[in-house]
Parts: C-alpha cells; sequence; structure tokens
C-alpha cells in the first residue's frame, strides 16, 4: 500500500526533472512566439484562433498529465484509467457500441479490472484479461437472442478493450516498477512531440502524402521530419534513464527509438482510419481545439504496449521471460540475445 | 465482405456541458446507470408513500421507438410514468420537459439529464424544426419518449387543450403511441405545492395506437391529439367535459 502513494524521487531522475522544466517553459514560451508570430501578421485569424484555443486546452492539461504521472504510482495507475476510460467512451458513442449496454458494461468493468491488476502488480492479471473479457462479452452477447449484428457487437467491443484497456493501461502496469516516473514522462513526451513535429514539418515542407485516404492533412516531408527529430530525441533519453542495464548499447536504443517514433505515428494513423471509416472528423469535442481525448491521445496507443515489452525483453522490467528454448536459440543464431 | 454500418451517437461532437442542454442528447453508459438508480429510488417511494397501482402494465412496448402520453397536471407525472414502465422500456425513455424550467442553468440540465432523463423542449418558441429533430428521434429507433400532448401543467386538475404538436411527432409513422391516464398526481403534488401529500396514485395504461395513416397537416395532427384524448379521457374515473370546452381555456406556463 505505502509503494502506491510514495511520492519520494518525484524528481529524481533528470529526465523527468528535464522533462518537466521543459513543458513548463514550452507553457511559458508558446504564447509569447504566437504573440509575436501575430505582431508579425504571419498568421491566419483561423490559425490565430486555433492555436489559442489548443493552447488554453494545454494550459489544463500538460499540467494535470505531469502530476498524474510524477506524484506517486496509484496516482499514474488512476490517471491512466481515466483516460482509457474516457477514450472508451468516445470510441463506443462514435461506432455506436453504446447503445449495447451489456456490452459497455463489460469492457468498462474490463478496463477498471485491469487498472486494479495495475494498482495490486498483479502481472497474471493483467494478461489474463484480454482472453477473459473476451469470453464474458462473447457469451453475454448471445443473451438478447439477436444474432443480426453479434459479430460486429463483439469485434468493436473486444478491439475497444485491446486498444484502450489493455493497450493503454501498460502505461499504469508501469508504474510499478522503480524509476517508472522518467519512462513515463519519456513515452507521454515523445508521443505528443511527434505530433507537434509532423505538423510544423508537414506545414514547413513537402507535400507529398504519403496516406492520402487516411490522413490527408499529413505529408512525407511531416512523418520524416518527426521520425528524424523523436527517434534519436527518445533513444538519447533512452540512454539516461537506462544507463548501464542491458538496453543500453546503441542498436538497443536505436530500436527503442524507432519503436517509439513510429509508433506514435501509426497510432494517429490508426484513429485516423477508424475516423475515416465511420466518416467523423473528430472523435469527441470534450478538449477544446483538439477534438476528444482520443485525437490527443492517439499516439499513445500503439507505444505503450509495444515499448514496456521491448524493454522488458532486454530485461527492464523483472517480470521472468524464462524458458524460451528455441526462441532463445534463435535469437542466438542471429546474435541479437535478450536478457535471458 | 460488405462495410459495417455504424451508428454514431446524434450529439456527436457537441461540447460537454452544451450536450446536456442539446435535444440531440443520447444517454451512454453512465446516465443510463444514474437514471436508472434514481429511477428505482423513486419506484420504491411512489409504491411505498403513494401506494401506487400501475394498472395493464403488460401494455407498455418493451423496445423502442414507442411514445408514452398523459394527462398532466404535476411535476411528478413524467417521474410516475418512468416508474410505471418496465425497467427495459425505462431504460430508453426520454422525458420531454420544459427547457424554461429544467433546462435553465448548467446545473439544472446536467440533474434533469442525468437523474430523469430529460430532453429539453423550449416552450416560448416551440418551433416546427423542434418537433422534427423528435420525430427523426423516434423513427431512428433508438428511443423511447414520455410528453404530455396538454404542454402544460393543468390548475384545476382537469384536462387543458391538447395542442397538436404530438400529431406533428408522430402523423405517418408506425411509431405506436400508448396513451396513460395519471390518476392522484394532482392531488399529491399540484403546481405550486413543495411538498408531497400521501395521496394513492393510479395509472392506467391503454392499448397502444398507430397513427400511420394520419395526414400530415394541420387537420391530421388534430386528429391525432384528438385520438389520443378521447383515449386517455376514456380511462378516467372522473367524466372528461367535451374537447371543445378547453378551447377556451388559456393554456398557462
Amino acid at each position: 500500500m505505502n509503494e502506491l502513494l510514495d511520492t519520494s524521487g518525484m524528481f529524481e531522475s533528470p529526465v523527468a526533472r528535464w522533462g518537466a522544466v521543459a513543458a513548463g517553459l514550452a507553457l511559458l514560451v508558446a504564447p509569447l512566439l504566437t504573440v509575436v508570430l501575430e505582431r508579425l501578421r504571419l498568421l491566419g485569424e483561423k490559425t490565430r484562433k486555433d492555436i489559442w484555443t489548443r493552447y488554453f486546452t494545454w494550459l489544463v492539461l500538460a499540467p494535470v498529465m505531469i502530476a498524474a504521472v510524477l506524484a506517486c504510482p496509484a496516482s499514474a495507475i488512476a490517471g491512466v484509467l481515466l483516460v482509457s476510460l474516457l477514450c472508451y467512451r468516445e470510441f463506443a458513442r462514435a461506432t455506436g457500441l453504446f447503445r449495447h449496454l451489456l456490452m459497455s458494461v463489460i469492457v468498462a468493468g474490463g478496463i477498471i479490472l485491469t487498472a486494479w491488476a495495475n494498482l495490486d502488480n498483479w502481472y497474471g492479471l493483467y494478461v489474463a484479461l484480454p482472453a477473459l473479457v473476451l469470453t464474458v462479452l462473447s457469451a453475454a452477447a448471445v443473451l438478447p437472442d439477436e444474432p443480426k449484428g453479434y459479430l460486429q457487437r463483439v469485434s468493436l467491443a473486444a478491439v475497444a478493450f485491446l486498444l484502450f484497456g489493455t493497450g493503454m493501461n501498460y502505461l499504469g502496469l508501469l508504474a510499478n516498477y522503480p524509476g517508472y516516473r522518467p519512462i513515463l514522462m519519456l513515452l507521454i513526451a515523445c508521443s505528443q512531440l511527434s505530433d507537434i513535429a509532423a505538423y510544423c514539418f508537414g506545414k514547413a515542407m513537402g507535400r507529398r502524402k504519403l496516406f492520402p485516404n487516411t490522413s490527408p492533412n499529413k505529408t512525407l516531408g511531416g512523418h520524416v521530419g518527426a521520425m528524424i527529430v523523436i527517434a534519436p530525441l527518445a533513444a538519447f533519453a533512452g540512454h539516461i534513464i537506462f544507463k548501464d542495464s542491458p538496453i543500453d548499447t546503441p542498436l538497443r536504443l536505436a530500436g527503442l527509438g524507432l519503436i517509439i517514433a513510429a509508433g506514435a505515428q501509426l497510432g494517429d494513423l490508426v484513429i485516423g482510419s477508424i475516423k475515416r471509416d465511420i466518416g467523423i472528423k473528430d472523435m469527441g469535442a470534450t478538449l477544446p481545439g483538439h477534438g476528444g481525448f482520443l485525437d490527443r491521445f492517439n499516439s499513445l496507443l500503439l507505444i505503450a504496449p509495444a515499448a514496456f515489452h521491448y524493454i522488458n525483453f532486454f530485461g527492464g522490467f523483472d517480470i521472468p521471460i524464462t524458458r524460451r528454448h528455441l526462441f532463445q536459440q534463435l535469437l542466438d543464431v542471429i546474435g541479437v540475445g535478450g536478457a535471458a | 465482405m460488405k462495410d459495417w454500418s455504424y451508428d454514431t451517437a446524434k450529439d456527436h461532437g457537441v461540447a460537454p456541458v452544451e450536450r446536456f442542454r442539446s435535444t440531440k442528447r443520447e444517454a451512454g453508459l453512465i446516465s443510463t446507470l444514474t437514471h436508472m438508480a434514481t429511477m428505482s429510488a423513486m419506484v420504491g417511494f411512489f409504491r411505498t408513500f403513494h401506494r401506487m397501482r400501475v394498472v395493464d402494465r403488460g401494455r407498455f412496448p418493451l423496445k423502442p421507438p414507442f411514445v408514452v402520453c398523459a394527462n398532466h397536471s404535476s411535476h411528478f407525472d413524467a417521474i410516475i410514468l418512468a416508474a410505471a414502465m418496465p425497467p427495459q422500456a425505462r431504460a430508453v425513455a426520454y422525458a420531454v420537459a420544459a427547457g424554461d424550467v429544467f433546462f435553465t442553468t448548467a446545473t439544472s440540465s446536467v440533474l434533469s439529464s442525468l437523474l430523469v432523463n430529460a430532453l429539453p423542449l423550449w416552450r416560448k418558441k416551440v418551433t416546427t424544426h423542434a418537433l422534427e429533430e423528435l420525430r427523426e428521434r423516434l423513427q431512428e429507433g433508438h428511443t423511447g419518449l414520455i410528453l404530455f400532448p396538454e404542454g402544460a401543467r393543468s390548475r384545476d386538475g382537469g384536462p387543458l387543450k391538447f395542442k397538436p404538436g404530438i400529431g406533428m411527432i408522430i402523423a405517418g409513422t408506425s411509431v405506436p403511441v400508448v396513451p396513460c391516464h395519471i390518476e392522484g398526481a394532482f392531488e399529491s403534488m399540484p403546481p405550486g405545492a413543495k411538498i408531497p401529500r400521501p395521496y394513492k396514485i393510479t395509472v392506467r395504461v391503454g392499448e397502444p395506437l398507430t397513427f400511420e395513416t394520419a395526414e400530415r397537416s394541420r387537420a391530421g395532427w388534430e386528429s391525432v391529439s384528438m385520438g389520443i384524448r378521447a383515449s386517455i379521457a376514456a380511462m378516467s374515473p372522473k367524466p372528461w367535459p367535451a374537447a371543445a370546452v378547453e378551447d377556451q381555456k388559456v393554456n398557462g406556463g
């Protein structure tokens, strides 16, 4: 219980310390910069308004997020739970799944149980939940005796639970490990910076579109620019966080940087595809200027599980990965090798 | 493989607090749970304090769309009708309530929505547009409505003029209308009363009516509201006066 509320070491890691300082500075500098650009008449009326709305949302969101991540493990787990429930809510209302009340109760219940597994540091329950939730979902969906649309109801609920329950709550799972604060800061900061970098590079250069059907506003320049900024940044921060641990080799850090940089952009495209498929512009209207929570946190969706398991594979966390007779031999043959 | 068909919430993209004052609001998990919890408490209250009795409860449809109509003489009426329904119907039933009474502030809007699942209708400017929106909602098939064709609470317990608005909502559709007669609500909680008095409340549920052949014109709308009025009047233990008498009365707020 005491570990969950342990606030010591909030700013122990330089990454957590400097991350918080950088976010604070950004919140101070951004309005000044905007005012300068306004004076120079470089901003159109629409862009100007858009920037200010987005800024005021950040002014509330960023401090709350940083406080939740840094304060204590319980606050981080609760914060992730809240965001994942809000993301599920937006997904359910956008797809129409929310009208199947029973499905929603099960998915929301599954997400809450996932967070509870995190609070309890019960990894076994965490990995059992996807199968259990799917079992309950597919059984419960039979009860109304409406086979029409059965597969769609169950599939939407299952995808929602995997993406927003299991996937996103890996960020909460992380909070059980000593030194989780800088790792969380790194993942969240990189996912958000990736959006900003892609936006700036996209505006500044490049007209060629990589995914014109999914995301017509994103250019090749934006994608490449964001990769070039985020991957080295994440690798460098990883070097500081994981100093002298098995993951601290140039090749493995480069892998981490690539996973984070590519994951951020792919997560964005995943939500883009969902929106195009449904035929809506934003997932919600909860965050003025940004859309919904899913529009804001889309880049984290894929990073969370991918980065967790990548770091864990190289012994970053204490979840045992033993008895992999065949896989270990395969890795030895190609000369990569895990931690075990 | 064919594309899936998604059915996005009607209030998608409406800002968070504004949503509670919107006619487009669709209840989700939280508001359904809160209003079902409130209503369970109210069912217990009506059954004990008012010895509420529901005659022919089995006539309520269990699935949307449907409209439940009744005579109106108390703020209790909408809650009484919701309490009288089977829970499956109650979960999807929205009470159409006066915007100028229940939705004046953000707090009252949120409470009306979360506790009794109310939808606002702005009486000073009841436009064809607002009624057309309710009509579309019903036809989409996810919604049940509780509404009072008189448009205001009676000040003497007797009927007011049945307005044609209900006809604009359902004329020419196959949506069933369940006429109900509420007895005892006026005695328990008349307009102006602050504290309920323990009178007995009886809800009589009529045979569901449909108005598929009713014309979408003034005459058609009137025929719908007169049909509903006749059905409710037939259930009243006290005989109702002829419909023409109420034309003389002014329907006050």
